[in-house]
């Protein structure tokens, strides 16, 4: 079942990028096809997961040999915390597949490098061998560097290659800390089950070193201040679908892997540099808000928003793997909880927003926040999808952002107290940014060049509402999600 | 089943919202509808006892419960938001009324679920989405961007106080790991400091205390009734609430009571002062919100919650009928400054309405603002005399405040012209006005004593000298209120009055202190991180960008150069196994040239454009690095 959510949509995509005779909107139709049968598999995977205590951490294991030498094998199964993103992950391909694009004339291309995109990313979310995380990890870079260099607009290019060889840097440390890691084990493994189980690397200055090699790469790809500076360009040339699936699936990659292998395959060196890892996390969160409060380009402002958010989530993270620290089992329970929570409701919010951010520039071309003012009179369904987007990114409670934020914080808390206290001034800073971009693009004047800017329309509608309204419901209502990533994260923390 | 009591009002805005509903009347029918049954449902969940659970996951879990004092908040909130929306359906402009009542239902289902709330986590989400609602009903006629700037203020002030609560439920958890009100009672230090004082913050930000008093002021963007039910039962009336509510832990951090009671003398005689000095009707009355909270502030610090409690119910009733009435007079002189005004002879009916609020709250017997203030000067007393004679000062700013806004807003002025208030504004204005004389009975000993003994608490009783003292006091504000209006009707407009009745200069101390200087902060750190946290990737980038000056800059080159970086890092760990000097195996450099020319080799078919290529170059190539390297190990 997972095997084929990964293998359906690369096969999709091969399939689009030679059939050269599909229409525009032929291939369209068969990538909106396409891009949801991973969702309909997982939401089976989801109905036959168990999440009471005494069931296995991974379930929906399969498993065949590909180098039984070097112990690399196909492996996948899922835990609460996989099935939580890839579910994400799923449905916000299908939306961003959905959502009317400007294809410049290469439509198959666009949706086969969409499909694709989306093959790997579920890959890296449900492959349970290394060697295979590595290779989804580095094929993701790939899908998005097409996307943004060939759909994006203004420096597209320069802004693709900047992403692409910044993260590629990044993910040459983790492949130096993974095969550290996997030769650590005695027979060579790439099980992650196993590197799980056996904690292979557990002290000395080696094992601090590939736990940095690891962190490295993976706060480049989350990213953490001061590795942040490829995300603005990258998202302010992308075209709005790439975006969202930037922000929403591939910095999820980062914050993934960090609880994947360094916290859960080398809890004792995690531990002892939480301590570090925490502030950095917080220093994410305060100059994230900061930088992004001066910003004037609406998708700058988003993207550095989302370095904002991707530190609540390390944060949590870091909490949760200070085990020596004395917090108690309750509270890093709930920080990894939150920090799931948190990946999660980003996917889902900063997803509808940077999908909104992509109507602007479909309309008006320009993200120039000066260029805008009274859209409310015009586009209110636009007004509306915003503010309530923009409210759920602040952490407002009854809409998901809170639920994440405030197990974070709580959680965090008591392991770290000061880092949890001087971070909430992060959701205060991000309050104020996000209500002075709303109040400039809709409120007071409209500028007479936009007088006939269009109000959303058609699938537009329905992919904002889809998203947003899973954001009003988690933040409602969010056991069903908490269970889940609650069966996760407990394997985690107390198994640990 | 408690939960209904906040789910009912939002239920009904989304009944409003989903309908095309437009007309004045259907509105007022619909509000007062939901209202009711909220009220209907509030007095029922009281009667029985209602309780409510929801689960969120094992550790956050949502809880509601009513103690006497919260059930009779659960009350007053649909009691006073009954008129107050029945008077927005027919008094504001039509244009957005739908949202305008959709949004103040809302209001009213946030404030439900703070008030019904047993545990920091509920409280908070209430908390906050009455923040949130502000926002929206602030800058509700948001064509003048003057208002949803005003609205930002509110909320972020707001939510400053806010962080307080995130940080008391964040030091419950972290000492009892629970967020019930409940478990709060045995926290150890430092814990229960945290709680009391980040309770305290969020209570005074929202309650408009000194120092966050400035964002009442910019509230006032918001159209009238917003305010009405701003000021007397939602927003403003959670900061009090909840101190009421949460009392009994709160006292058992000693530096809670001087800190209470410091914030809500300095408010209070302060706000007075702003109030005396105000040439702005709404935000005369809005400074005299601050002020009389910082007296329910006071009680709650010497340790009488109750009377607090009856004071809030009354000015509740008194403040929002002000607003209404001032709504009115705003709206038939086109401005909210009083000098303006006059409309006594015009509208002799709301004037009459509106002097009944204006007696209750300059704190004249036998009405219910003045037995409820006398009870405040009371407890004061308890506690030094000096408090009280501080409360009695307040009281008196109170009565000349009370009395400028009556007789410049309705004093007889100008002769009757144009139409007057329609049927609902009325309706709305007079039930305000009966529920603040029926309030005037708490005068009675019996009935007073009824309540106390209801509450379970003590009424302490005011002496004759505190009494005739108090009296005196107000008295003497009246007569300065009404030789104010008189004779200096441009009080507080030009000069230092100007500044003084701006919050004393509050706000400009809060601009240049905080607000500007965080700009310029922020501004500095995005230079900071373009021009130093940049510098490194794109010194790289321009080093990268020198070697491959030969090559074209085409996105194919891009890749190929991916490829090439990753075979060169190959070659490099090689050459690293080489210089260990372990295993020089045949494989190592045959394995490594077999990498940089597969990789070559593809990288140049790239450029024919079949991308797809690519990815299955790049995963095989970095299989074929580890097998290499697992050689070399």
């Amino acid at each position: 079942m997972l095997t084929l959510s990964i293998l359906i949509p690369i096969a999709g995509a091969l399939v689009l990028a030679i059939s050269p005779k599909l229409a525009e909107a032929q291939a369209r139709f068969a990538a909106i096809i396409v891009s949801a049968v991973p969702l309909l598999l997982l939401v089976i995977v989801w109905i036959g997961f168990d999440t009471s205590p005494s069931a296995p951490a991974f379930q929906s294991v399969a498993e065949a040999p590909w180098i039984p030498t070097l112990g690399v094998a196909w492996r996948v199964g899922v835990d609460g915390i996989a099935l939580a993103l890839s579910l994400m992950t799923a449905l916000l391909f299908i939306a961003a597949v959905t959502w009317p694009a400007d294809t410049m004339g290469r439509t198959r291309q666009y949706y086969a490098w969409f499909l694709f995109l989306e093959g790997v990313s579920l890959g890296l979310f449900l492959t349970l061998d290394l060697l295979i995380f590595y290779v989804f990890f580095d094929l993701s870079l790939v899908g998005m560097y097409f996307l943004i260099g060939r759909w994006g607009h203004g420096d597209a290019k320069a802004a693709a290659l900047k992403f692409f060889v910044y993260t590629l840097a990044g993910s040459l440390a983790i492949l130096l800390a993974i095969i550290a890691l996997a030769l650590s084990h005695d027979p060579l493994t790439f099980d992650m089950r196993t590197l799980i189980a056996d904690q292979p690397l557990s002290a000395g200055a080696g094992a601090s070193l590939v736990l940095l090699g690891f962190l490295l790469g993976f706060a480049i790809k989350t990213p953490l201040v001061p590795f942040h500076t490829w995300l603005p360009p990258a998202h302010v040339d992308a075209p709005g679908p790439a975006s969202a699936i930037l922000a929403g699936v591939l910095l999820k990659m980062g914050t993934y892997g960090i609880v994947r292998i360094p916290m859960s395959m080398m809890s004792e060196t995690f531990a002892r540099w939480a301590l570090p890892i925490g502030i950095l996390a917080l220093v994410s969160i305060l100059w994230g808000a900061l930088v992004a409060f001066a910003q004037k380009n609406l998708k700058r402002r988003i993207a550095y928003t989302s370095v904002n958010h991707m530190g609540y989530t390390v944060l949590g993270i870091a909490a949760a793997g200070a085990f020596t620290a004395k917090g108690s089992t309750a509270a890093r329970d709930l920080a990894l909880t939150g920090a799931v929570t948190e990946m999660v409701a980003h996917g889902l919010i900063t997803g509808s927003l940077f999908l909104i951010a992509g109507a602007f520039w479909q309309r008006a071309q320009s993200y120039d926040l000066d260029n805008y003012g009274g859209l409310a009179r015009i586009a209110p369904k636009l007004t509306a999808a915003t503010v309530l987007a923009t409210f759920a990114s602040f952490g407002l409670p009854a809409l998901a952002g809170f639920v994440a934020e405030f197990q974070i914080f709580t959680g965090t808390f008591a392991v770290y107290p000061w880092l949890a206290a001087l971070g909430l001034l992060g959701i205060l800073i991000t309050a104020a940014l996000f209500l002075v971009m709303v109040q400039s693009l809709f409120f007071g004047d409209l500028p007479p060049q936009r007088a006939h800017f269009p109000d959303l329309r058609g699938p537009e509608i329905w992919v904002v509402s889809v998203l947003l309204f899973l954001v009003v419901l988690i933040g409602i209502w969010p056991a069903w999600l908490l269970d889940l990533i609650g069966a996760g994260t407990r394997a985690l923390i107390e198994g640990g | 089943m408690l939960f209904l009591l906040a789910i009912a009002p939002a239920l009904g805005a989304a009944i409003t919202f989903a309908s095309d509903m437009r007309t004045r009347f259907g509105l007022a029918t619909v509000s007062s509808g939901t209202t009711g049954v909220t009220l209907a449902v509030a007095i029922v969940a009281a009667g029985f006892g209602w309780t409510g659970a929801i689960g969120w996951s094992d550790q956050l879990r949502l809880t509601a419960a009513l103690t006497p004092m919260a059930a009779t908040m659960a009350i007053l909130v649909p009691l006073i938001a009954l008129p107050v929306l029945l008077y927005a359906a027919g008094h504001e402009s039509e244009r957005g009324l739908k949202r305008l009542i959709v949004l103040l239902l809302l209001f009213v289902g946030g404030m439900e679920l703070l008030v019904v709330a047993a545990d920091l986590l509920t409280l908070l989400i209430g908390w906050e989405i009455v923040g949130a609602c502000s926002w929206a009903l602030i800058g509700h006629d948001w064509r003048d961007p003057d208002n949803p700037r005003g609205g930002l203020y509110a909320f972020v002030t707001t939510r400053f106080g806010d962080l307080g609560l995130f940080l008391a439920a964040m030091a419950a958890f972290a000492g009892a790991g629970s967020f019930a009100y409940a478990d709060l009672a045995g926290l150890p230090s430092p814990m229960i400091e945290m709680v009391a004082f980040g309770i305290l913050v969020s209570a005074a930000a929202k309650s408009g205390q000194v120092p966050f008093s400035p964002w009442l002021f910019r509230a006032m963007a918001g159209p009238t009734s917003v305010s009405a039910l701003l000021h007397a039962a939602t927003m403003v009336a959670a900061g009090a609430y909840v101190l009421i509510r949460l009392h009994p832990v709160l006292h058992q951090e000693p530096a809670f009571a001087p800190a209470a009671i410091g914030i809500g003398l300095v408010t209070a005689l302060a706000g007075g002062l702003v109030a005396a000095l105000q040439p702005h009707a709404k935000k005369l009355l809005a400074a005299s919100t601050s002020a009389h909270y910082g007296l329910m502030f006071v009680a709650v610090g010497a340790g009488y919650p109750l009377v607090a409690l009856l004071h809030l119910v009354a000015h509740a009733g008194f403040k929002a009928l002000l607003f209404l009435a001032a709504g009115i007079a705003g709206e038939k002189a086109g401005t909210y400054e009083l000098d303006r005004m006059g409309f006594g002879r015009a509208l002799p009916s709301v004037a009459a309405l509106s002097a009944l609020g204006a007696l209750t709250l300059g704190g004249v017997p036998p009405l219910a603002g003045a037995w409820t203030k006398e009870e405040i000067v009371a407890v004061a007393g308890h506690r030094g005399l000096w408090l009280a004679a501080g409360v009695m000062l307040a009281g008196g700013l109170s009565a000349a405040y009370a009395a400028r806004f009556q007789l410049m807003a309705f004093g007889r002025r100008e002769a009757a012209g144009g139409s007057g208030p329609g049927r609902l504004e009325y309706c709305g204005v007079g039930l305000l006005a009966g529920f603040s004389l029926l309030l005037s009975a708490l005068w009675y000993p019996a009935i007073h004593d009824a309540v106390a003994t209801a509450f379970g608490a003590e009424i302490p009783s005011s002496t004759l000298a505190e009494l005739i003292a108090s009296l005196a006091l107000v008295a003497l504000g009246l007569l300065a209120g009404a030789s104010l209006a008189r004779t200096a009707p441009a009080l507080g407009k030009v000069g230092t009055g100007a500044a003084l009745s701006d919050w004393l200069g509050l706000p400009s101390a809060i601009r240049l202190g905080i607000t500007r200087p965080f700009s310029r902060l922020a501004t500095s750190a995005a230079w900071f991180d373009d021009a130093v946290f940049d510098a490194v990737p794109r010194l790289v980038a321009a080093t990268g960008k020198g070697i491959a000056s030969h090559a074209s800059l085409s996105d194919t080159f891009v890749v190929d150069r991916g490829v090439r970086l990753a075979a060169a890092f190959g070659v490099w760990l090689a050459r690293l196994g080489d210089t260990v000097g372990e295993f020089v195996t045949d494989g190592l450099p045959r394995g490594t040239a077999g990498i940089v020319g597969f990789g070559g080799a593809e990288a140049r078919q790239l450029q024919t454009g079949l991308t797809h290529q690519y990815y299955a170059l790049l995963g095989g190539g970095a299989a074929l690095l580890v097998v290499v390297l697992i050689i070399v190990a």
